[in-house]
């Protein structure tokens, strides 16, 4: 039950020339995490490959970009994997870079020119727009032509919509005039006139604004429905020549495909060693290979290793020590049961190496609280089969939905209840409705329990890493724990009329008083500032638990109003005949399936995360990323011999 | 959250941190350690100080900087959640400037990747796809699907005829303070006021150097210069940049200050000490915020910019005394003047 409990210390003592090969050894495990430390860095100074990894690094880079190029052109990849291959050679990366680089070089250009062309039909497409806007512009709009003539400067042009207003007013300064701002959106078009002066900063200011100026065609004296007409006909050359570059670009693309797929497979296979990264030392001809591996997964990794490292070798392993705790990724759990709610429990964070892992926990809870507020015996089946159907889609969340489902069926069955109907099944227990009292105390004895479980999980947590003061003082730690008791001990004597206790009064001040002087210890503030501060601490302490334990009524309030909800469908049912009827019973239950569903699994979530990780859960564990391969391996024994030029 | 809940949580939150700030004194005290006590105050061995680790601990600093801030807005949403967010958006800005002059430099991949800031998830640049890039031109158009593809646009433009990032600089910083300022006017009362208290004081000082810089350094045109300064000043308005950037000299120009800004100013005849002056000023008022003021967004906002000014000052130690440079020197620069000007983006 401890996070990460199996995690080993691995060291490789191995010879410099197999360290691609352990790399990819242990990256077919899929279980190795590399460990960068620089933990022998002074018998060890050297981190091998160094310059291999940058020109992979650039390789990928140029790939990386034709490929997105490839997908914006819509040319399909080449199907299927091919030949995978084992360590990437330093002569066949060579090849790769220089090809994915000429590769881009020659793609560039184009890609460029696309993009250009995009934006000059953009400004046909703002001119067409302009002849509208500027035909009742009391100008000789030939003048736009020239720029005006020799005593006016006449511009018109785009310019960012947010930049207007201070163009407008740098213009101001000198003597130019913005005449008609035009559109709307992120552009608009401007006109723009002033008197024409040689030392003006004009065509500087219109830069830094982002004007782009529209060319005014020489046809522009003509009538509007030719010079229409004529743009027209530069729009459809412009896009026929957009077009056959951009066909004579995906026909490139669309030729090299292959070469593509294969650089991809051969930088995929590059990848372990790449990652690897400062966990690979070296001096001389020895090196080191430094991670942690769950002890499962040791075996396997010694028969890796055995049979595709050509030298001698030797593992060592140790437990993680205690400075090393926040170091040591933790594993999720792989069981097909618990693996929905380890990826749930990760969307809140990793648990410390260590501490309590609270999967199984988490998921006895969850599907517990679930049945209670959603008991119904046919929705539960429902459910069930609901995730059966969509198992491909749902891939892991599949045994979420059976196992929520199940639990709802149970409960169904202790509520008496299938599909709303109240009368069909005798509860093994209770209908909800018949006591809804009992059932709110009875919720209210759960979240006690819950946050009980919570702060001795939580006081647990802080004794494994040494925390004593943390396990006492913290939040959800022993005192603030046993103020609690008191207080509900308190309440329960009082409302069985015994009057309040004066030992729990007692207890309470007592651990008040320590929580208290604990933080105003901790602090280092103004005084006023500390008093306010330790006051609004202690009082969140108090307020957590208070807040926390009503916050359980909702699983008693979501069961009754699951039977209130079918009660509802029932009666809006019995005012309707004949199709009417059965279709409101259909369409009901599938509203309470469907909406119920999701309202109960958010707020069963929500007391999770908040009344259950928050207080016992520091959630900042490192996330287990062990080394992977993308592409098949297989052995390639002519690479043996070119090790050596890989790691040097 | 609430707001009275959210009010609660970050005055806490800034009670703690706030603790922890180093104030001005205890800036002074650090000077007075020997090496090693100097490297133990931030956790550190004085052997790992080296030019490698200088960089990483200045890295981690400002990290830590970006995680506070990041603390700091968990409990918040919608106009105070932006306005925050887009105060740590220099960092984006900072890094898009780096990127162009190192492509522009032409320095390799990791030497440019070693000058970014690790960005926070609530941020919207990834550099990634801009650092795989083969030069200048290629970078500006990968802007073209960020907030930054109209700025992209235009420098493109400009780099055809001279490859200069002056001008992309200048409207990187305008973009992001009139973005800060922006921000700040879709607040409600008392946060609106409050911001705008500090927030104006900021963009008056970065209008005022950069106006002067440009008009009287770079020589640009009284227009030119109006074009780039950046509105929602406190003190300095339109007008009065107007009559600033027509004047012939510096001395002229700063005749034309609004009274509260000469009385800040006082005696100053360059650049460098008007800064200077001006940055007090808005440290002495982020101060006042800190303590007193019922807008807590404000609060929280002065206490990032007192913490960056206090990272910005450890950092100024720690690596003035690991590369040996007299303490009489660092003292001089630090303390005797006013604090560093050291917020500027640009």
């Amino acid at each position: 039950m401890r996070a990460g409990h199996n995690m080993l210390h691995l060291t490789v003592h191995l010879m410099r020339d197999d360290l691609p090969s352990a790399g990819l050894a242990l990256a077919e495990i899929g279980a190795f995490v590399p460990d960068n430390r620089p933990l022998c860095s002074e018998q060890l100074p050297e981190v091998p490959g160094v310059t291999y990894r940058e020109r992979i690094r650039r390789a990928r880079s140029h790939l990386d970009r034709l490929e997105s190029l490839q997908a914006d052109l819509n040319v399909p990849p080449v199907a299927g994997e091919g030949d995978p291959f084992l360590v990437l050679r330093r002569a066949q990366l060579v090849e790769v870079d220089e090809w994915l680089a000429d590769a881009w070089k020659h793609c560039s250009p184009t890609e460029a020119k696309l993009q250009e062309i995009q934006e000059e039909l953009g400004e046909l497409e703002q001119l067409e727009r302009s002849l509208d806007d500027f035909a009742d512009l009391d100008v000789n709009l030939s003048h736009l032509q020239q720029g005006g003539n020799k005593y006016l400067d006449l511009r018109i042009g785009t310019v960012p919509a947010e930049n207007v207003e201070r163009l407008r007013e740098a213009l101001s300064m000198e003597q130019y005039l913005i005449v008609r701002v035009l559109g709307k959106g992120e552009t608009v078009r401007v006109a723009i006139a002033g008197l024409r002066q040689e030392d003006a900063p004009i065509g500087n200011i219109l830069v830094a604004a982002g004007f782009q100026s529209l060319d005014i065609p020489a046809s522009f004296r003509e009538s509007p429905e030719k010079v229409r007409k004529m743009l027209q006909r530069s729009r459809a050359a412009i896009e026929k020549f957009h077009h056959q570059m951009r066909q004579r670009l995906a026909d490139w693309v669309d030729s090299n495909r292959a070469e593509l797929a294969r650089a991809r497979r051969l930088l995929d296979a590059a990848e372990p060693y790449v990652e690897l990264g400062e966990s690979a030392r070296a001096h001389g001809a020895v090196a080191i290979l430094q991670g942690w591996l769950p002890a499962g997964a040791l075996i396997e990794a010694e028969s890796l290793l055995k049979g595709q490292l050509q030298q001698p070798f030797v593992i060592e392993t140790r437990r993680p020590r205690p400075d090393e705790r926040h170091l040591v990724p933790v594993p999720v759990s792989r069981s097909l049961l618990l693996k929905p709610f380890a990826i749930l429990m990760q969307q809140y964070g990793v648990p410390r190496f260590g501490e309590f892992d609270p999967t199984i926990l988490f998921a006895v809870t969850f599907a517990a609280m679930f049945g209670m507020m959603f008991g119904d015996v046919g929705h539960g089946l429902v459910f069930v089969a609901f995730g059966i159907a969509l198992r491909r889609k749902l891939k892991e969340f599949t045994t979420l939905f059976i196992i929520a489902g199940l639990m709802a069926t149970l409960f169904g069955f202790l509520y008496g209840s299938i599909f709303g109907v109240e009368h069909w099944l005798h509860p093994l227990w209770m209908s909800p409705m018949s006591d809804p009292m009992y059932m709110l105390t009875l919720a209210f004895g759960w979240g006690v329990a819950f946050l009980s479980l919570g702060s001795f999980i939580a006081i647990y947590n802080r004794l494994v890493v040494g925390d004593l003061i943390g396990a006492l003082f913290d939040p959800g730690g022993v005192f603030s724990l046993v103020m609690y008791y008191a207080l509900l001990g308190g309440l329960i004597v009082m409302l069985q009329g015994g009057g309040w206790p004066m030992v729990a009064t007692m207890l309470i001040v007592l651990m008040l008083g320590l929580l208290m002087a604990y933080q105003w210890r901790e602090l280092e503030a103004p005084v006023a500032e500390r008093l306010l501060t330790v006051i609004i601490e202690t009082f969140e302490i108090v307020n957590g638990y208070v807040s926390g334990s009503l916050s359980f009524l909702r699983v008693a309030a979501f069961a009754l109003n699951h039977v209130a909800l079918s009660i509802a469908v029932f009666t809006l049912a019995d005012m309707m005949d004949g199709i009417g009827h059965w279709a409101m019973i259909v369409g009901g239950n599938i509203f309470i399936i469907v909406l119920e569903g999701l309202i109960v699994s958010i707020q069963t979530l929500r007391l999770e995360y908040y009344e259950g990780f928050s207080r016992y859960f520091y959630a900042d564990g490192m996330r287990y990323k062990p080394l992977r391969t993308r592409s098949r391996i297989i052995p390639d024994s002519s690479s043996n011999r070119l090790r050596n030029e890989v790691s040097s | 959250m609430s707001r009275v809940a959210e009010q609660a949580y970050l005055r806490t939150r800034l009670a703690i941190l706030n603790a922890r700030r180093r104030d001005e004194a205890q800036l002074r005290a650090l000077l007075e350690l020997t090496n090693d006590e100097l490297a133990a105050e931030f956790g550190l061995e004085a052997e790992q100080l080296d030019e490698n680790g200088l960089d990483l601990f200045e890295q981690s600093q400002l990290q830590a900087w970006l995680n506070e801030l990041n603390t700091l807005l968990r409990p918040l949403q919608g106009a105070d959640r932006a306005v925050l967010v887009q105060w740590a958006r220099r960092y984006e800005v900072l890094n898009l400037k780096a990127l162009v002059r190192g492509k522009l430099g032409g320095l390799s991949r990791s030497e440019i990747e070693a000058s970014l800031f690790i960005l926070p998830g609530f941020l919207r640049l990834d550099h990634e796809p801009l650092l795989n890039t083969d030069d200048v031109m290629e970078l500006l158009r990968r802007l073209k699907d960020t907030p930054y593809h109209q700025l992209g646009r235009m420098a493109m433009r400009r780099f055809e005829e001279q490859q200069d990032p002056f001008l992309l600089d200048a409207s990187l910083d305008q973009q992001f303070y009139s973005g800060l300022s922006n921000c700040v006017a879709r607040l409600s009362e008392p946060d609106r006021t409050a911001m705008r208290n500090l927030v104006g004081r900021m963009v008056d000082r970065h209008n005022l150097i950069w106006l002067l810089r440009y008009r009287h350094n770079y020589q640009l045109q009284p227009a030119e210069a109006l074009y780039l300064s950046i509105n929602g000043g406190l003190q300095l308005t339109r007008e009065h940049l107007r009559q600033i950037l027509q004047m012939q000299t510096l001395a002229e120009s700063l005749e034309r200050l609004p009274v509260g800004m000469r009385r800040l100013v006082g005696d100053a005849d360059n650049l460098v000490d008007i800064r200077d002056a001006l940055v007090l000023d808005l440290q002495h008022q982020a101060k006042l915020a800190l303590r007193a003021t019922q807008s807590v967004l404000t609060s929280v906002f002065a206490y990032l910019l007192l913490r960056y000014y206090e990272i910005k000052t450890a950092n100024a130690i720690v690596q003035a005394r690991f590369t040996r440079l007299p303490d009489y020197l660092l003292r001089d620069a630090l303390f005797v003047k006013p604090l560093n000007e050291q917020m500027e983006v640009a």
